[in-house]
């Protein structure tokens, strides 16, 4: 849906370019982000008006254009135009890592594929890219269909294929500051609170001989969220981030057989605190589901997974920045998105001049080379 | 007098060569002179260099290739948060070759301006 707030207007197309632009082209959109709204405000004479965004919007032109021209060969990738090898390569990375982050994920916790889906998979492993390709195929032969649809949008709205496309962008984004201050308090507090004798006292027995092992994990991931408050996203960060990432999941694949750490909760009957044993009661009542150990399966599930991803976005940027000459650190970006949108509470008290715009970058590194 | 067709397509393959070799040079002159972000360049260009017509889809992607290769560096300004500014500005090594192009345009021109003068 279009807006008729200006700022909103270049964000959405700037997010229509940022589709087809290579991983780490921040840079290459806050310079045209800067472009259109002062091309806005010529137009305009001062003044941005929806009109003038929208104008400035269309000199500059179709968003496939624009991001050639910045990171394209102009040339052919193979059989796909060069403006779509970046979305595509992103995509196929996005499927690839989520498939095997998944499977890694389920083997861990000792769920095999054929459980996954629910029947035997014949003629493995040839079936597996098979059965890729023509769901792939069907997929961009329904999305081809649809975009035919698309074509009389206005240039701030994205096509069904760009939506498509753009759906591996989230998933390499910069860790955002905040995340990383989230993750400096968060790993203290966790990693603290998992050390008071009082919490230790509710462990399982199992559990009591790894939880420092987990704490000193969660307080290395406080420093890791330090370094990438201090630094934002550079080589050095980002191989620790791979680093921890390894070890958690050589952590998970001990803590899955451990099953639920937690045997006792605090209880307070009549102002009397004592432990209840959570297993035991599930037992005397005869409740003959006990969802722990599944609920812990989860938990290492989706951690593992997330790891796994975290290996494969880390080492494809590592590589990425070696091929730029970036070295080891530097003061690298981080992931907040520059959004142009007034927030919902300056739109609800009517705050007409300001925008919300988060410190994102800091000078001193190069743009990476076009990635094709 | 009207120009035929053919003549127009010839002046405009002609035009287009000579732009793409003086593009890089006028942009190293100007930004020479004194730093300027993106769009400021695209709007000096467009105000002294009329006749190379540039427009953002070229400038851009000159400015990047001509930082990648060490003739310009770039600084970003977040004075105004809501436009960040990335400044360029030319690099010593960017000047020296600067001067070697301006001493070999000047050459050329003078010589196509004796040879042009001989033909009228």
């Amino acid at each position: 849906m279009s807006s008729n707030d200006p700022l909103e207007l270049i964000d959405q197309y700037l997010d229509r370019v940022r589709v087809y632009l290579p991983l780490d082209s921040e840079d290459a959109i806050v310079e045209l982000q800067t472009h259109l709204i002062e091309e806005a405000e010529r137009i305009g004479e001062g003044k941005m008006t929806a009109g003038s965004a929208m104008m400035a919007i269309e000199r500059m032109g179709d968003p496939k254009s624009v991001a050639n021209e910045y990171a394209g060969s102009g040339k052919k990738v193979g059989p796909v135009p060069a403006e779509y090898v970046n979305p595509l390569s992103r995509m196929l990375v996005v499927i690839l890592g989520v498939a095997l982050a998944l499977i890694v994920g389920a083997s861990i916790i000792g769920v095999s594929l054929t459980q996954l889906f629910g029947a035997d998979i014949q003629n493995w492993p040839f079936s597996i890219p098979v059965v890729i390709l023509i769901n792939l195929a069907i997929i961009f032969v329904i999305i081809g269909g649809i975009s035919m649809l698309d074509r009389s949008k206005p240039l701030t709205e994205k096509t069904t294929l760009e939506s498509f496309f753009g759906i591996g962008v989230e998933g390499f984004k910069p860790k955002g500051r905040l995340d990383a201050a989230g993750d400096f308090v968060m790993g203290l507090i966790f990693g603290s609170v998992l050390l008071l004798p009082a919490v230790v006292d509710l462990y399982t027995e199992a559990f009591t001989e790894y939880y420092v092992a987990v704490a000193i994990f969660l307080f290395l991931g406080a420093i890791r969220g330090a370094l990438f408050y201090i630094g934002g996203e550079n080589n050095f960060n980002l191989t620790v981030e791979a680093i921890l990432s390894v070890v958690w999941i050589g952590l998970a694949i001990i803590l899955i057989g451990v099953g639920w750490p937690v045997q006792y909760v605090y209880a307070n009957t009549n102002g009397i605190w004592y432990k209840f044993d959570l297993l035991d009661f599930f037992q005397t009542h005869e409740i003959p589901f006990v969802p722990f150990d599944w609920i812990w399966a989860f938990i290492m599930f989706v951690t593992v997974a997330i790891a796994i991803w975290r290996i494969i976005v880390s080492s494809m940027k590592i590589t990425m920045h070696l091929r730029a000459g970036r070295g080891i650190w530097w003061q690298g970006n981080w992931g907040e998105r520059r959004r142009l949108k007034k927030p919902f509470w300056k739109r609800v008290i009517g705050d007409q001049n300001s925008v919300q715009t988060g410190t994102t970058y800091q000078d001193g590194y190069r743009e990476s080379d076009e990635s094709q | 007098m009207s120009m035929s067709k053919k003549t127009q397509e010839e002046l405009d393959r002609w035009s287009k060569e000579v732009k793409r070799g003086a593009v890089t040079l006028a942009i190293l002159a100007l930004l020479s002179k004194r730093r300027a972000y993106g769009y400021e360049a695209v709007k000096l260009l467009d105000e002294k260099m009329s006749f190379l017509a540039l427009e953002q889809g070229t400038v851009y992607p000159l400015l990047r290739r001509l930082e990648k290769r060490e003739i310009l560096r770039s600084e970003w300004d977040y004075e105004d948060p809501t436009k960040p500014k990335k400044y360029y500005a030319v690099t010593e090594e960017g000047l020296k070759a600067l001067g070697a192009m301006s001493q070999t345009w000047s050459v050329l021109s003078r010589e196509m301006r004796d040879v042009i003068m001989e033909v009228e």
